[in-house]
C-alpha cells in the first residue's frame, strides 16, 4: 500500500498496527489458542476434575489411552454389513456422488466431500466387537450415531422447508415482508426459551399438541419419554427454531437469479412448479450447498434441546455428543476422556469448516 | 397483483399461523392464573386466548424470585461483551485490513484459523483455567472467552478492506497519524458494520447457554437464559406454569424488541454469524 513511503512513516505504521492488534491478539492467545492446546494436553492425561483441583499433581500422563478408552474396545474386528442400513445408504451415497459428478450436477468439491462422507459411512460402522469382545465405552458410538441421526433429520428438514418458503416469499410486497418476519422470529429466541415452550407443547397432560390431538379424537403421544418419538420431538423443535437463517440465505440467493430467465421460461410455458424445478433449483445449487454445510456445523453442536427437553433419554436415544462431553467432564469429573471426545468433535467440525471455507472461496471466484 | 397472488397469501397464512402458535401460546399462558393452568391449559381456544386473564404472574416475578436479578446479569454481561468485542475487533480488523507491518499475512492467517475452533472444543480447558484463577461466578469469566473469538475481527476486516484508499490518503496528506485516522475517519465510516457486529454479539451473549452453565454455579451470577433453564424442570411443583412462562416472555423481550426495531441489522448479523451464531 505504501511501498514508497519514507522510512519514518513506515515505522509509525508498524507501531500503530501492533498497538491496534495487541488487545485482540492478547485475548485470542490467552482464551482461545492456549485453551485449545491445553485441551489436547488434558486429553493425554488421566485427569480427574476434583482430584486435580485439590492437588495439581494428581494427573498422570497416559498418552493416547483416553482416545482408546473412548473409541476402541477389546477384540474389535471389522466386517462388511455389520450395520447394513447405514452401510448400504453409504454405498448409495457413493453411487449418487459419482452419478451427480458424471452428469455435471454438482461441483467437484461437493462431489468429493459427498464421496468421502459416503465411504466413511460404509467403512466405519463395520467395526464391531468380535467374540468375547466389547467396547471400552459402550455409550460413545451410539451417542455419535444419535448426533448424526439428529443432524441427518434436522438438516434436510430445515433446508427443504426453508427453500420452499423462500421461493414462495420471494416478492417485495408488504404481506411477504410480514411473513418473513413471522417465520424468522423464532430464530432469535434463546435455546432455553425454545425448550421451555416445546417441552410444555409436547407435554401429554398440559401440552397444546396433546390437547389438539384429543380434540380430534386421538390419543395423546407421550412425546418426550417415548423412545420412538423423543428424537422426533427435538428435531421438530430444532426445525422450528433454526429455519430463519436458512430462509434468509435462500432469499438472498434467489435475488441473484435474473428475472429474464423466468420471463424466457414463461414463453415456454414453464411457470410455477416447473419454473422452480428447471430454473430456481439449478441456479441455487451453491446456496443449497452452503446452507447444508452451515446447518451441519450448527446442528452437530446440539446440546440444549437434548439436555433440557429429554435429558438424553429415554434410554439414551437422544444422548448427543456435546451432552456426553459435558456429563463426562462435569458429572463424572473425567476431564481426560471428555477432552478426548472434544478433540474428536473438533476434528469432525473442523472438516466441515474447511469445506465451508473452500466453498466460500469458490463462490468468490 | 393478480388472483394467484392472493391465493399465495392465503395459502401462506396457515403455515405462518402454525409457526407463530408456540410463541402465542407462551405469551397467552403467562397471562393466565396458575390455579387454572394447574387444571387445564386449554381453557379458551386451546389456551391461545388468555382468558381468564391476570397480571399476577408478572407481578409475582418482580416482587420476589430471582428473574429480575438474572435479567440484570444478562444486561451487564451482554453489554460488556458487546463493548469488549467491538473494541478488540474494530482495532484489529482495521490493522489487518489497512496497515502494512511485518508478518502481516502470517498474523492474519493465525487470526482466521481460530474461526474453526468451536466453543465446545475449548470449554473444558477454559473451565480449568478459570477455576485455577478463581474467576468463576463473575462477569468477566462470562465475557472474556467471547472476546477471543475472531468472527468480529473477520467482519470488520472485510468491511475496512472495502473502503476506498483516497479517503485515507487525503487524511495522510494532512499529516494525521494512523491512530487518528482510525479514530476520526475510519470508525465513523464503520458504523453500519459495528452495528451488525454489536447486534450479533449482544444476541450471542443474551442467548448463550453452555459457557454460563459451566462457569456460573451460583444463582446470583446466572444469566436469564441460564436461570430459565434452572426453573423449567420443576415448573409444575414450585413456580407455577404461568410464572415460568412469564419468565420466558421477559427473557425474550429484549431480543424480540431489538429484532423488531433493527430488523435489517439483526437478519444481517445472524446471516454473517452463520455457524458461529
Amino acid at each position: 500500500m505504501s511501498g514508497s513511503a519514507p522510512q519514518k512513516w513506515r515505522m509509525n505504521q508498524t507501531q500503530a498496527a501492533f498497538v491496534l492488534l495487541l488487545p485482540f491478539l492478547a485475548t485470542y492467545a490467552l482464551f482461545l489458542i492456549y485453551p485449545f492446546f491445553r485441551g489436547i494436553w488434558i486429553s493425554l492425561h488421566d485427569w480427574n476434575l476434583m482430584a486435580v483441583a485439590f492437588n495439581p499433581d494428581a494427573k498422570e500422563f497416559v498418552g493416547l489411552h483416553n482416545y482408546e478408552r473412548v473409541m476402541w474396545g477389546e477384540n474389535i474386528t471389522w466386517g462388511a454389513f455389520v450395520n447394513p442400513l447405514v452401510q448400504i445408504s453409504g454405498l448409495i451415497g457413493l453411487a449418487l456422488s459419482i452419478f451427480l459428478r458424471r452428469t455435471g450436477r454438482v461441483s467437484k468439491v461437493t462431489a468429493i466431500a459427498l464421496a468421502i462422507a459416503a465411504v466413511l459411512l460404509v467403512f466405519l460402522p463395520g467395526f464391531h466387537p468380535g467374540e468375547g469382545g466389547r467396547w471400552y465405552d459402550r455409550r460413545f458410538w451410539p451417542t455419535v450415531g444419535n448426533t448424526m441421526m439428529f443432524v441427518g433429520l434436522t438438516v434436510p428438514g430445515v433446508t427443504v422447508s426453508a427453500l420452499l418458503l423462500a421461493a414462495a416469499l420471494n416478492r417485495e410486497t408488504k404481506a411477504m415482508t410480514v411473513f418473513r418476519t413471522l417465520f424468522f422470529l423464532s430464530q432469535i429466541l434463546s435455546v432455553t426459551v425454545v425448550t421451555l415452550i416445546w417441552q410444555i407443547m409436547f407435554s401429554p397432560r398440559q401440552g397444546l399438541v396433546a390437547n389438539v390431538t384429543e380434540a380430534f379424537g386421538g390419543t395423546p403421544i407421550v412425546w418426550l419419554t417415548d423412545e420412538r418419538f423423543a428424537m422426533a420431538a427435538i428435531v421438530i423443535t430444532t426445525i422450528w427454531w433454526s429455519l430463519g437463517i436458512a430462509m434468509i440465505l435462500f432469499l438472498a440467493g434467489l435475488q441473484d437469479i435474473s428475472k429474464d430467465l423466468y420471463e424466457a421460461a414463461s414463453l415456454d410455458n414453464a411457470t410455477g412448479l416447473r419454473a422452480f424445478w428447471y430454473i430456481t433449483l439449478p441456479n441455487l445449487k451453491r446456496t443449497v450447498t452452503l446452507v447444508i454445510v452451515l446447518q451441519v456445523i450448527l446442528q452437530f453442536q446440539v446440546f440444549g434441546q437434548a439436555h433440557l427437553m429429554t435429558q438424553g433419554g429415554p434410554n439414551d436415544t437422544t444422548q448427543v455428543l456435546v451432552r456426553y462431553i459435558y456429563q463426562t467432564a462435569f458429572r463424572d469429573s473425567d476431564l481426560g476422556r471428555a477432552s478426548a471426545m472434544a478433540v474428536f468433535l473438533f476434528v469432525i467440525m473442523g472438516a466441515f469448516s474447511v469445506l465451508q471455507f473452500v466453498l466460500g472461496r469458490e463462490e468468490d471466484r | 397483483m393478480n388472483r394467484s397472488y392472493y391465493w399465495l397469501v392465503l395459502g401462506l397464512s396457515t403455515p405462518a399461523f402454525v409457526w407463530l402458535v408456540p410463541t402465542i401460546w407462551m405469551v397467552s399462558l403467562s397471562f393466565q392464573p396458575n390455579e387454572v393452568l394447574a387444571r387445564t391449559t386449554s381453557t379458551t381456544f386451546f389456551g391461545l386466548i388468555p382468558y381468564p386473564f391476570t397480571f399476577d404472574n408478572y407481578a409475582a416475578l418482580f416482587s420476589f424470585g430471582q428473574t429480575p436479578m438474572w435479567f440484570m446479569n444478562s444486561l451487564i454481561v451482554a453489554t460488556a461483551m458487546t463493548l469488549g468485542v467491538l473494541a478488540v475487533s474494530t482495532t484489529a480488523g482495521y490493522a489487518l485490513a489497512r496497515l502494512e507491518f511485518p508478518f502481516k499475512r502470517a498474523i492474519t492467517l493465525i487470526c482466521l484459523v481460530g474461526l474453526m475452533v468451536p466453543e465446545q472444543a475449548v470449554f473444558i480447558p477454559l473451565y480449568t483455567m478459570f477455576a485455577d484463577l478463581g474467576w468463576h461466578n463473575s462477569y468477566h469469566a462470562m465475557v472474556l472467552p467471547r472476546m477471543a473469538v475472531p468472527i468480529g475481527v473477520f467482519l470488520m476486516m472485510q468491511f475496512f478492506k472495502a473502503i476506498p484508499n483516497d479517503i485515507e490518503e487525503a487524511a495522510r496528506l494532512d499529516g494525521v497519524t494512523w491512530l487518528q485516522i482510525f479514530w476520526h475517519v475510519m470508525l465513523p465510516l464503520a458504523r453500519p458494520a459495528m452495528m451488525t457486529l454489536a447486534i450479533l454479539t449482544f444476541l450471542y451473549a443474551w442467548n448463550d447457554y453452555l459457557w454460563p452453565l459451566v462457569s456460573a454455579q451460583r444463582p446470583e451470577f446466572f444469566t436469564i437464559t441460564l436461570g430459565l433453564a434452572s426453573i423449567q424442570s420443576n415448573f409444575a411443583q414450585s413456580e407455577g406454569l404461568g410464572r415460568v412462562m412469564a419468565s420466558g416472555v421477559i427473557a425474550s423481550l429484549p431480543v424480540v424488541v431489538m429484532f423488531l426495531i433493527f430488523q435489517r441489522y439483526v437478519v444481517k448479523a445472524m446471516t454473517v454469524g452463520g455457524s458461529k451464531g
